[in-house]
């Protein structure tokens, strides 16, 4: 047992130690009730940390997501009435195409992800802005009831949320194991220039990569809007740092090709537990954010394969 | 005074160095021969301290010694000369004689720029470089490259007491021969000042410069001689380590072919840059070379073929039809297989299974609605992996943990699981032991008998002479010569390179 093959295990080995420390610490953590409501708080995180699984499996990052998934909940509040339950097509369809833009810029105009993602960010929180006229919109009760209300009911004692969520990792999962799509997505992580001369379409697949990454994004701010009832350009603020965090301690290092849509939803609940230890240690909420800063520095720094990187970092 | 003892190094899957002893005397000139993969880059690296050895040890007058990294050798008064070139090409020749070493030069904490250049001049000197040191680099040709470089490494002389030994690696491959006269003269004039290793592919300049010969082989030192009793044929034969004989390169498997119906067709086919009014037919069966120094368009003529490059103008045909969108997915789908020279980068995805790079080029065959049949895919890799002998422990484990010759066979049987009939060969047997290149030549005639066109860049002259039907020589992009090269009648080293220089 060396360090690297140990390595692959540390994700679920932090969350264990993690678990039994905050058990130990608070042992009302184990209320099965009260866990699987912590767990449905996280579902729009975990979903968007899902997508942006996609961007850096390629070995590139998703910044936009926080303001797609802002302009989502405007866009669900203003044409909830106007659609109804089809504003989900209309969320969706825009961040798959948010996504799309990035992926193309970053493939075909070579702006690197970080920088293309970034600026489509902009755009989006722009558009959001705009479209709000910088107001927190709600929506309107019974329209949400009849359209989403269903997302918050329970099925046999479990929330709903949380069964979407399986589902959508269900889905995520397949695509990423099981499918040409995922497998040429591992390729292009693990090695993009062999995956070129294998005669793959690397750049389909990184767009693709990128546009699923923007709809799930806009699927995490659709739940969002609906949990809480309304949209604004800044309601998702506070969502990019934790939904990277959850993929990186996951186990998806920067430089792509390991890992995978499991690691992230272990990432996830990792955060969520620390999330809940800082309520236990009574940690102010202004000061949540420094913690995750600190880990994410530290995920990365431990799970980035420093062979790819050439010594070069910019 | 320099002195390797029974240095050994490893590394996963290879013993690269196998106690491997080595000296060098004052003021001597020591050449290092092998072939490709013999370990000459290892023991240079180890030499020069980018390799520490797994054993042995490694001593200057007695004394033994550590290098943890180049800069520690350099103190030590060991220095290297790249065969690429290290300098840094947008720098003055000043500022890359001493970089990194500025420190001596600085005066109230900036630098007296002043000084630095007398002190480079100074360098320049030493290597009979008559240049401005404030012109930048990137002005200079290759020649003038190569003495700054060699200057810049001879600043060790002041920095260091005691004796220099000083690596040179490969440094005629881009010199015209009247520079590399000179080179040669100016060396001879710097035993005076240092030691030197020189590592070269050509055989009669080793024995033209230096005073004692080390010959390796499989990563070992199978002989050391002496200048006076040097003899071309014997050396080249313990290197190769038997005669090369017509057995090695499978000529008696050799078969004539079809000269209609070409694979592969190029009319004045030209790329900017790299090559200009090319043309050839490949057909079913025969082996193509392409010849030439490195930079002469090789490379670029197979890209162009695969579809990753686009030419700028005459026609290119395939089976026939004639290409206007070059990419690799369409020339993937024509058939055409492409064996890249790097390996663990192009060849290969490290982090892949055996099965997962076999069918990473042909997943289409092995997915229905884009849902892949994995069970089909390993059964098809434990086909192969039979087939081609690959030692691998199943068809799941990493492709990165294989040997080079089984990495190859891998990529190799994913072109041809995939019923790739054009397959493009660069350096195919790059680094790979004697044994394993023997087993891609068997898949050379292999595939020839199947009917598959092969365009190779040979890793040696005599491999492409020993493999090929015909041979084109380039030089600078230019076509140059075509040979014939069917058994009996193949052309000799002399008649290639004097085409190609």
């Amino acid at each position: 047992m060396t360090l690297e093959t140990l390595k692959p295990h540390f994700p679920w080995i932090t969350l264990l130690v993690l678990v039994v420390l905050v058990g130990a610490l608070n042992p009302s953590f184990f209320d099965p009730g009260a866990l699987m409501l912590l767990m449905a708080d996280i579902v729009p995180l975990f979903i968007m940390a899902m997508g942006m699984t996609f961007a850096i499996y390629i070995g590139g990052i998703d910044l936009s997501v926080q303001q797609l998934a802002n302009v989502v909940t405007v866009v669900a509040t203003v044409y909830l009435a106007n659609f109804g339950i089809g504003v989900a097509v209309i969320a969706i369809l825009i961040g798959f195409l948010f996504g799309a833009i990035s992926g193309y810029v970053t493939t075909r105009l070579f702006v690197p992800s970080f920088v293309s993602t970034l600026a489509m960010g902009f755009v989006a929180l722009s558009m959001a802005k705009w479209l709000s006229d910088q107001r927190a919109l709600s929506m309107d009760a019974t329209l949400r009831n009849d359209s989403f209300g269903w997302m918050f009911d329970t099925t046999a004692g479990f929330p709903n949320e949380l069964i979407i969520a399986l589902i959508l990792l269900a889905l995520a999962w397949f695509l990423q194991t099981r499918t040409t799509f995922g497998r040429s997505l591992k390729a292009v992580g693990a090695g993009e220039l062999a995956a070129v001369a294998s005669g793959l379409n690397v750049d389909k697949v990184k767009i693709i990569a990128f546009a699923i990454s923007g709809a799930f994004a806009a699927i995490a701010g659709l739940m969002f809007s609906v949990k809480l009832s309304g949209g604004d350009a800044n309601l998702a603020n506070g969502f990019l740092l934790l939904a990277i965090v959850a993929v990186l301690v996951g186990g998806t290092p920067l430089t792509g090709g390991v890992g995978g849509v499991v690691n992230t939803a272990i990432g996830t609940l990792i955060v969520m537990v620390i999330r809940a230890a800082m309520v236990y240690l009574e940690v102010d909420a202004t000061q949540q954010q420094m913690v995750f800063g600190i880990v994410l520095i530290a995920a990365i720094a431990l799970t980035i394969d420093r062979s790819k990187l050439r010594g070069i970092v910019k | 005074m320099y002195e390797l003892q029974q240095i050994d190094k490893h590394f996963p899957g290879v013993h690269a160095l196998k106690s491997i002893d080595f000296k060098i005397g004052r003021g001597e000139i020591v050449g290092l021969v092998g072939e490709n993969g013999a370990g000459k880059s290892t023991l240079m690296k180890v030499i020069y301290g980018a390799y520490q050895p797994d054993g042995g040890t490694v001593s200057i007058d007695g004394t033994t010694v550590r290098f943890q990294n180049p800069r520690q050798a350099m103190d030590h008064g060991i220095g290297m000369v790249f065969q690429e070139q290290s300098l840094i090409t947008n720098l003055t020749v000043a500022e890359n004689i001493f970089l990194g070493f500025e420190q001596q030069f600085v005066r109230w904490g900036v630098i007296d720029w002043k000084a630095l250049t007398a002190a480079a001049r100074a360098q320049l000197a030493k290597v009979k470089l008559d240049i401005d040191p404030s012109i930048v680099t990137a002005q200079l040709s290759f020649a003038q490259r190569q003495l700054v470089e060699l200057a810049k490494v001879l600043t060790l002389e002041e920095r260091v007491d005691g004796d220099l030994v000083i690596l040179l690696d490969e440094p005629t491959s881009v010199l015209a021969r009247e520079e590399v006269e000179l080179l040669f003269q100016l060396v001879r004039d710097l035993t005076s000042r240092a030691s030197f290793i020189f590592v070269s592919h050509r055989m009669d300049e080793v024995l033209e410069l230096s005073d004692r010969i080390y010959v390796m082989k499989d990563g070992e030192v199978v002989d050391v001689v002496a200048q006076a009793d040097a003899q071309v044929e014997t050396i080249q034969h313990k290197m190769v380590g038997r005669d090369i004989d017509k057995e090695y390169y499978r000529e008696q498997k050799q078969q004539d072919y079809e000269r209609t119906n070409p694979l592969v067709s190029f009319r004045n086919v030209s790329h900017a840059g790299s090559f200009q009014d090319i043309s050839f037919d490949l057909h079913a069966g025969e082996v193509l070379c392409l010849v030439g120094t490195e930079g002469s368009g090789r490379e670029a003529i197979l890209r162009t073929v695969f579809g990753l490059d686009t030419p700028t103008s005459g026609t290119v045909q395939i089976k026939g039809e004639t290409i206007t969108h070059f990419n690799a997915q369409s020339g993937v789908a024509r058939g055409i297989g492409y064996v890249p020279r790097e390996r663990k980068v192009e060849g290969i995805v490290s982090g892949m299974s055996v099965y997962e790079n076999m069918t990473i080029s042909q997943m289409g065959n092995y997915a229905t609605g884009g849902i892949l049949k994995i069970g089909e895919e390993r059964a098809l890799a434990r086909a192969w992996i039979e087939k081609l002998g690959i030692k691998t422990p199943n068809e799941h484990k990493d492709c990165a943990g294989l040997s080079g010759g089984n990495q190859q066979k891998v990529v190799l049987a994913k072109w041809r699981s995939g019923g790739s009939d054009i397959i493009l060969l660069d350096h195919p047997t790059r680094g790979l032991d004697i044994g394993a290149k023997e087993d891609v030549y068997e898949m050379v005639r292999g595939m020839c008998a199947d009917g598959v066109g092969i365009i190779l860049v040979a890793d040696t002259l005599e491999e492409a002479i020993g493999l090929s039907h015909s041979i084109i020589v380039l030089k600078d992009g230019q076509f140059q010569q075509r040979f014939e090269g069917m058994p009996g009648d193949k052309p000799t080293l002399f008649d290639l390179v004097h085409h190609m220089i």
